[in-house]
């Protein structure tokens, strides 16, 4: 029978002075739940760990395999030894929370956390009726824009794994801010309820999070924090807590994306942090390196179409007045003002002289009678 | 000669057109010919994705229609555009109601979004499309007694369905690097950690938290250079290295400027020069 060697982590508060790593070795065979409960009924009896359904759904058994976050039970042993070429397995305790013992932690603080975010329905009178012998329907149309965030089994894979939980004690986690997502597209939730959810999300860690899409990565029920955390951001923008960096990098990346096809790194941190000398260094060290300083991104050909087909988007949406027109204009008047023409003009000439990217922009103003 | 449609995203024009120039060059040498779509805009650079998310999957489906105009495959040699393309495509190619009103759109500028065209990113395309054993004919310089720290960063592994590699124990870019000549450094601690790109414009002291893992764990391990394919977490260990109280001064460098240093193009063409960090090896 094939085997594979497990490093488990074992540590007992009351006794233990550290942790420290026993070997077993199991047979590679079904998932680790499986091997780990090989290990409890014929190898050792006193290894803790966390498990009831065995089937993906009570969210008991996630821990760490060589780092990665896996649930025990969804886990097959052939994939790990796989992955892993045939190395030992280190098996160890989610990160972020307490050890009680060996492989069981203390989930007090991820659940104390969402706690914060108002992970409940607060009933709009309006739409929930209060006589509780009447229903509350709720059609599948609407269930769509929280149908895979309702099969979260708080397991805290998410949590462990989070880049964002590592480096900021405050943040509450993926999986909270996915729980809190969920009651914001809820048709019966009041909207006062709302208002608190995305002010108590900010001051939660909203903006700290860092895209990795690990949370997408090992959640085993699909959810995907990461992209309720954008959505959640959009939410947040639209309701005016416009002040953070994090709102004004995407209001950059809305106008700019629209009037360019780029974004503009030149004037990022004036936008977003108004640090007007940031764009003067860069242009210095720029040009010591003999590298051209394109003030304003190559006018992509199809611009004017392009425009058309974003704000059509943004109109279905509708959105459409999310797009700071003036802000646009500026942009514009920033080009034509470079390149002294206007920027249909640009557009083609630009695409004509395009072949080559170096000294493009020097070659453009020559070309249009800019300076 | 493999054609390619080459997507620049953000990160190969403006300051960084040079970029291009070098990334033709050294793909001339491996026998890839690649095609500048021109016409292409910014993915969006997953920001977008929180104004709206169709905003983001129309942007791309333009993106990806003008790679099938040209009848090529698209390489994408950026993590993050790779994910939110890869993404985008997924949704387009599995939601049918979805692609048809995209396309519906599309219609005004005579582009269609077919399916057709497969996205690459960097490190698949040379481990399935190039092959290693190609690389290691390429190189004129080898990288002998280059301690090379290899960093993937996160958008080619997670989210599993658009990963590139093995997600938890990813290999092709040990190999790339093996083929150089390079001494690679895989096992330091940082190495999975987030470069921090991403919230240096929403929060910054997480991007300076996450280069002091990194670095701090490359500089530990005594590496010469940390090398990664993604030109952003090269932005974040290059230009906002410099942003940190105490920087480790590590060097780094985007995967093909190192590769094209190897395949015996200069210092100044490569790109390594034009580094904030200089890469002092040789
Ligand atoms: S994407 Fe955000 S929430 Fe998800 S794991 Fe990364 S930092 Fe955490
Ligand atoms: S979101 Fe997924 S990974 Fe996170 S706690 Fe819920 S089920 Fe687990
Ligand atoms: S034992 Fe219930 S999820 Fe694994």
């Amino acid at each position: 029978m094939e085997t594979a060697v497990l490093q488990v982590f074992r540590y007992d508060p009351e006794k233990d002075q550290a942790p420290y790593y026993k070997e077993y070795e199991v047979p590679v065979e079904g998932t680790l739940l499986n091997a780990l409960l090989y290990i409890k009924d014929n190898l050792d009896p006193t290894l803790a760990f966390r498990a009831f359904c065995r089937s993906e759904v009570c969210g008991s058994c996630s821990m760490k395999v060589n780092g990665k976050t896996k649930l025990a039970c969804k886990t097959p042993m052939k994939e790990l030894v796989e992955t892993w070429k045939g190395k030992p397995l280190r098996i160890e305790p989610l990160n972020h929370m307490k050890v009680i013992k060996d492989l069981v932690v203390d989930i007090d603080k991820p659940i104390e956390k969402m706690k914060t975010l108002i992970p409940w329905l607060v009933p709009d009178p309006r739409v929930v009726p209060t006589d509780p012998m009447h229903e509350s329907i709720i059609y599948p149309e609407e269930m769509e824009a929280y149908k895979d965030q309702i099969h979260c089994m708080l397991c805290f894979s998410c949590y462990s794994a989070c880049e964002a939980v590592a480096d900021n004690e405050r943040y509450r986690g993926p999986f909270a801010f996915s729980k809190a997502y969920r009651f914001q597209v809820d048709r019966r939730d009041i909207e006062t309820a709302k208002e608190k959810r995305i002010r108590y999300a900010i001051s939660g860690g909203l903006w700290s999070c860092v895209q990795c899409q690990k949370c997408l990565y090992v959640c085993p029920k699909g959810v995907k924090p990461a992209e309720d955390i954008q959505n959640l951001r959009g939410q947040a923008v639209k309701k005016g807590f416009t002040d953070k960096p994090g709102a004004k990098k995407l209001k950059h990346f809305v106008d700019w994306i629209y009037a360019t096809g780029q974004i503009n790194r030149l004037y990022l941190p004036e936008e977003v942090y108004g640090n007007k000398e940031a764009r003067e260094k860069l242009t210095k060290a720029y040009t010591e390196m003999g590298v051209e300083v394109w003030e304003v991104p190559k006018p992509t050909k199809g611009l004017m179409k392009f425009r058309d087909i974003y704000l059509e988007i943004l109109s279905k949406e509708d959105k459409a007045l999310d797009l700071d027109y003036s802000h646009v204009r500026k942009i514009d008047k920033m080009v034509s003002d470079i390149f002294k023409a206007d920027i249909c003009t640009i557009v083609d000439k630009a695409h004509e002289e395009g072949r080559s990217s170096r000294g493009l922009i020097s070659k453009l103003k020559g070309l249009l009678g800019g300076q | 000669m493999v054609k390619v449609g080459f997507y620049q995203g953000c990160c190969f024009q403006g300051q960084d057109a040079h970029m291009f120039e070098t990334m033709k060059e050294m793909f001339k040498r491996i026998d890839v010919d690649v095609v500048l779509l021109e016409e292409t805009t910014c993915c969006g650079g997953n920001t977008i994705d929180e104004e709206n998310r169709k905003l983001s999957y129309a942007i791309n489906a333009r993106n990806i229609a003008l790679a099938e105009k040209e009848g090529l495959d698209m390489l994408v040699s950026c993590n993050t555009c790779y994910m939110v393309i890869a993404k985008a495509k997924r949704a387009l190619d599995t939601n049918k109601k979805l692609r048809d009103e995209i396309n519906e759109l599309l219609k005004e500028e005579g582009l269609e979004y077919k399916g057709t065209s497969k996205i690459y990113h960097l490190l698949d395309f040379f481990r399935d499309v190039v092959g290693y054993e190609k690389i290691k004919k390429a190189v004129k310089r080898p990288l002998k007694g280059w301690k090379v720290a290899a960093y993937y960063g996160c958008h080619v592994l997670y989210p599993k369905e658009i990963a590139v590699d093995n997600s938890d124990n990813p290999s092709s870019l040990q190999e790339i690097l093996k083929a150089l000549g390079a001494e690679v450094i895989d096992d330091y601690e940082g190495k999975d950690a987030c470069c921090g790109y991403h919230s240096f414009y929403t929060d910054k002291s997480m991007t300076l938290k996450k280069l002091n893992r990194i670095l701090g764990g490359v500089k530990k391990v005594g590496a010469d250079i940390v090398a990664t394919p993604c030109p952003l977490c090269f932005k974040s260990f290059d230009i906002y290295q410099t942003n940190m109280e105490n920087p480790p001064r590590v060097p780094s460098s985007f995967l093909p400027e190192i590769m094209a240093y190897a395949f015996g193009i200069d210092k100044d063409k490569s790109g390594l020069s034009h580094h904030l960090i200089k890469v002092e090896k040789e």
